[in-house]
């Protein structure tokens, strides 16, 4: 016989392991090969005309289908950031980095980029920024295909032109 | 009882039931079926004033994917919500709950799944208990053979019944285009596939499937504006039974029998045998007999009709089966259930359940006639 535990048994461990075989989604899949191109994309409200980056299905707003792939600048604005001094896993990033709200040119809504090629403090809100791309051979339409994006020099956008975009 | 307000089905669109959808992720498998079953109803998503949707994270592996599920369900201007981590059929039951509150006059019902970017047998171990049964591996195949076995010991029956029943669903599914398979399949032919997991068959068990469902349903005054020929909800229950596989008899289903009793009082209907058709969300041939006995039902007997749809055993789209139970009596109440259609029905019952050897288990009367005045 086992001497039964001195200590009330607390917690058991119960480590769970669960495989997963992604789809990316059809309109995930449009951004993701538009990148591989060195495009992004977007999709286009069909009711109200905003678009979408990345492209979605539909319209949360509007409910309208937003079937229409459109091909965006790669340049926007920051609409908001935040300096990051923790390193990422599997990146060779130099910390303090930068994370931002870039909001494309013709764009309703922003997407999550790195900002590089100038100092943490120097961004801020409504900074102009353009895509710095990986070279042709080595995209694999992943977001890493745009390494970064960097100040384009231009003067800043009116708070007015992207705030609605944050 | 006179104080419930009638509450009827209006609208459902089902996306086909197909084993892998191997480009769309889970809501963009659900935003036509939304828009679908809108367009039948003849209204926008401003005229609908409630949601609830029902699907798990897990199935996919996309945390909070059920939030991504509101952008594809029409959520804005904001409205009230609900999300349920059980099958459509129960998400039914909260929206008709909510409109008994008198807090909304119509939902959308929606069910999904991505069953095929996950491995469900792992995923459903999770519903067990994390000390004593989870650990061990149990999946809802070797829980349902030991329901099987358990049933079989205690009346008899035998291998070639459940290939019976199986063949009859499989003779019934072959009708049914929505379903997922639509081979018949001889009991003979099902006896002699492989054991799955003893006294189970790979041909006793049910193909799962994904597939993304929307329901409609609406309060009296509202529903005949949007439905020519309202599916009235007579009377409905849902009771749980323990978690534990060895708290309870897993040859029986307490919960359905009483499930069945208290849904067909409300109803005022004498006995489930008194309706036209049954749809049963038995995943098993061993829970379709363990349903019939709970409601009293013989499955063979020409009145009721039991799954005349081909049943779980056709196409279990998980997050989804039970709801299309309810939908499939909607559109054999409303004629428009084709080839496999029950000629004449007027009254009907659904059933679905969830957990391991039917924990849960929700029961509904449904009729062409408005329960009460």
């Amino acid at each position: 016989m086992t001497e039964p535990p001195k200590e009330p048994v607390k917690y058991v461990d119960a480590n769970v392991y669960l495989p997963y075989h992604y789809v990316a989604g059809d309109f995930r899949a449009i951004y993701l090969n538009g990148l591989r191109e060195g495009k992004i994309l977007g999709s286009k409200d069909s009711k109200t005309g905003k678009i979408f980056v990345p492209p979605i299905l539909n319209s949360p707003e509007s409910f309208a289908p937003c079937e229409e792939i459109v091909q965006l600048d790669d340049r926007g604005t920051v609409t908001t950031f935040c300096v990051v001094n923790i390193p990422v896993i599997g990146r060779d990033l130099e910390i303090p980095y930068v994370a931002a709200s870039v909001a494309l040119d013709g764009a309703a809504i922003s997407i999550f980029a790195l900002i590089q090629k100038c100092k943490a403090d120097e961004v801020r809100m409504g900074m102009r920024v353009e895509a710095v791309w990986k070279p042709a051979a080595e995209r694999t339409g992943d977001h890493t295909d745009i390494q970064y994006f960097r100040p384009t020099g231009e003067p800043d956008a009116p708070r007015e032109s992207y705030i609605n975009r944050l | 009882m006179s104080a419930l307000r009638n509450v009827a089905l209006v609208g459902f669109a089902q996306g086909p039931i197909v084993a892998r959808d191997r480009h769309r992720m889970s809501t963009e498998m659900l935003y036509p079926v939304v828009r679908e079953a809108l367009a039948q109803v003849g209204a926008t998503r401003d005229d609908i004033a409630y949601q609830v949707s029902a699907s798990t994270d897990y199935m996919d592996g996309r945390p909070f994917g059920f939030v991504a599920a509101l952008d594809v369900m029409g959520s804005w201007p904001p409205r009230q919500d609900l999300h349920l981590e059980m099958d459509g059929s129960f998400a039914a039951y909260y929206a008709w709950l909510k409109i008994q509150a008198g807090e909304a006059d119509s939902a959308i019902v929606c069910g999904h799944g991505k069953t095929s970017e996950g491995e469900p047998e792992r995923i459903l171990n999770l519903a067990l208990d994390p000390y004593y049964q989870a650990p061990i591996g149990l999946g809802p195949t070797a829980t349902s053979a030991l329901q099987a076995s358990a049933y079989m010991a205690r009346t008899g029956a035998t291998d070639a019944d459940l290939a019976a029943v199986a063949a009859r669903s499989r003779a019934a599914g072959a009708k049914n285009p929505d379903t997922q398979v639509r081979e018949a399949a001889a009991a003979t032919a099902l006896q002699r596939t492989d054991w799955a997991v003893e006294p189970l068959r790979t041909g006793y068990l049910p193909p799962i499937g994904e597939s993304a469902t929307c329901l409609v349903i609406a309060a009296e005054g509202k529903a005949e504006k949007l439905c020519e020929r309202p599916v009235w909800i007579q009377g409905v229950d849902h009771r749980s039974e323990m978690q534990s596989l060895g708290a309870r008899d897993l040859s029986r289903s307490a919960g359905a029998k009483l499930a069945g009793e208290k849904a067909l009082a409300m109803a005022d209907v004498g006995a489930a045998k008194d309706v036209d058709l049954v749809e049963l969300m038995a995943t098993t041939p061993v829970e379709e007999l363990i349903l019939c006995e709970a409601l009293g039902l013989d499955a063979t007997a020409k009145k009721p009709v039991v799954n005349p749809s081909g049943g779980p055993l056709c196409g279990h789209p998980i997050m989804s089966t039970g709801l299309v139970r309810l939908g499939e009596v909607f559109r054999q109440l409303t004629g428009t259930a084709g080839e496999r259609g029950v000629a004449g029905a007027r009254r009907a019952l659904a059933h679905a359940s969830m957990g391991h050897c039917l924990q849960q288990n929700i029961v509904w009367v449904l009729g062409a006639q408005r329960r009460w005045s």
